[in-house]
């Protein structure tokens, strides 16, 4: 199998290893996602009830509240918190709340070309995403 | 973007952490809107305060802050808080009242002025030109239309930032091309009273999206009247500003979009706002935003001599300052039976905590946001009206 690697844009430093969790909808992390378990609870959400601890969570972008971003924190602080995130488009309640959470970010990526369950490696501080094994594989 | 040498010894960590992740914060955000450096504010001013809005998760981080060192560069206020410190502290849970207090605990140690209101511009005018980092919309939209000062929209941790630092990135309303409107609109109805221009801005906030409106035929508005299109405005859009104008020629030159409101319009909306079938409010609530003294002067003199109904609840809400500069006044409404209220409104508090399930209100920002946030049937009238409704006779 041929490893595909995407180029985006760093937003936050660091390097990892997981397994991909992939939304084509927007997340609003105040309301959406359950600051005492990581379960995504948005209504209609296409990921609702899905647990984003250390996955590589990719979603197009954030919305909703900047207390957002304080939900970010608060889940690393809890062990909650996704492993990396990928953004179509950065926005600023995801970009600062991953900035005080410090999860590697980068942004500018075709989410489209990930699939939930593959296993992906992040080298954020190159702004870089590899495709290691799909999920089929 | 370019960072001076000082800049970049913080982003690096050399002023430590709490120092370091302010600057990150900023120059991300910088990065992402395009700006190509830094600019001095004069002042922040800081959303996310009340623990109903934040919940738990902020007080981990705003705690790590305080406790690495974060400390305020510029003049920096508070937003309201879910209570104030005398009437609703005694009626709601103690639980609650804690959170809320630990709260204010880290924002004190960080130096920022307990001012707990949404309308700072009334403790310091800013400057004409001056830049700013303020959140809480209504009072962008003020500084940046009325007061002539420039600030972007911020969210509670980026102005939190730009406290810390005492800068904010160069972009958006901070750039002058940015500030030109991009579109006219023409109010075809001479508005009579502050609840209608209160229906203009829900009406505006969701045609225009984040476009710069030019506003035509508001020669009567008094400030209290720009604070209400101000609050309305910010509630329903992503405007950040809009010009007034009275002179058409100007307009005709640039030849920019145009959009008429006429008097249906404003009436349609005002009913919109008006959800419930009683005409018995719990509550009357004044001052969303916060009152200003001439318009306590205003709610003392309807007061005088009155006498609330014993089935209704009048609360008018401002800030410690101005309520401190009116006693005269506020003796007034206490004396009817009215609560003057500072550090709180009804959006960030817990109404529904204390059994209110209607509303009446001369503010179409809160009118527009009780339904979903305080789970609360609306009367939309003008302050006049009100103050009928809550008095005897």
């Amino acid at each position: 199998m041929q490893k595909l690697t995407l180029k985006g844009r760093t937003i936050v430093e660091g390097h990892c290893k997981g397994k991909a969790l992939v939304s084509e909808k927007p997340l609003s992390f105040l309301g959406g996602v359950d600051p005492s378990d990581g379960k995504i609870t948005e209504k209609n959400h296409d990921l609702c009830g899905k647990c984003i601890k250390n996955k590589i969570l990719c979603f197009p972008h954030g919305h909703g509240s900047t207390v957002g971003s304080y939900v970010i924190y608060s889940l690393t602080k809890k062990g909650l918190a996704p492993k990396a995130i990928i953004n179509q488009t950065a926005d600023p309640v995801v970009v600062v709340g991953a900035i005080i959470a410090d999860i590697p970010m980068i942004d500018q990526i075709d989410i489209k070309q990930i699939k939930t369950g593959d296993t992906i490696e992040v080298d954020a501080c190159k702004g870089i995403a590899k495709i290691l094994k799909d999920k089929k594989s | 973007m370019h960072l001076t040498k000082d800049e970049e010894h913080i982003f690096d960590g050399e002023r430590g952490w709490a120092n370091q992740i302010c600057m990150k914060i900023l120059v991300r955000l910088g990065e992402l809107f395009k700006a190509q450096k830094l600019i001095p504010i004069d002042s922040a001013h800081i959303s996310g305060v009340s623990y109903k809005t934040l919940g738990d998760a902020p007080i981990e981080f705003l705690q790590a802050l305080a406790d690495a060192g974060g400390r305020t560069r510029v003049k920096a206020t508070l937003n309201p808080q879910s209570l104030d410190p005398k009437y609703l502290l005694t009626r709601l849970p103690k639980a609650i009242t804690n959170k809320q207090l630990t709260i204010l605990k880290q924002f004190d140690k960080m130096g920022v002025t307990q001012s707990l209101t949404c309308t700072p511009y009334y403790l310091v005018k800013p400057e004409h030109s001056s830049h700013l980092a303020w959140a809480e919309s209504s009072a962008v939209i003020y500084a940046n239309s009325v007061l002539g000062a420039c600030t972007n929209r911020e969210g509670g941790p980026s102005a939190l930032a730009a406290a810390i630092i005492g800068k904010t990135p160069d972009y958006g309303m901070h750039v002058s091309e940015n500030r030109r409107p991009n579109i006219s609109v023409n109010v075809e109805t001479k508005l009579q009273d502050e609840t209608e221009f209160g229906a203009l801005g829900i009406l505006l906030g969701r045609i225009l999206a984040d476009k710069i409106p030019v506003i035509q035929g508001l020669e009567n508005a008094s400030e209290s009247d720009l604070k209400q299109l101000s609050a309305a405005l910010g509630s329903t859009g992503m405007t950040n500003m809009f010009h007034l104008i009275q002179d058409s020629h100007q307009i005709k030159k640039e030849k920019l979009q145009k959009i008429n409101v006429e008097t249906q319009d404003i009436k349609r909306t005002i009913e919109s706002l008006t959800t419930a079938s009683t005409q018995k409010p719990d509550l009357i609530f004044i001052g969303c935003p916060h009152c200003s003294r001439n318009e306590l002067a205003k709610i003392a003199c309807l007061a005088q001599g009155k006498k609330i109904k014993p089935q209704a609840e009048l609360w008018v809400c401002t800030s410690r300052h101005v309520k401190q500069q009116a006693a005269a006044d506020v003796e007034k409404i206490e004396g009817s039976g009215g609560h003057v209220l500072t550090d709180v409104c009804t959006i960030v508090s817990w109404t529904e905590m204390l059994g209110i399930k209607t509303i009446m209100t001369n503010s179409a920002k809160t009118a527009h946001y009780a339904p979903t946030l305080s789970k609360a049937e609306t009367i939309l009238a003008p302050l006049t009206e009100c103050l009928k409704t809550a008095f005897q006779g």
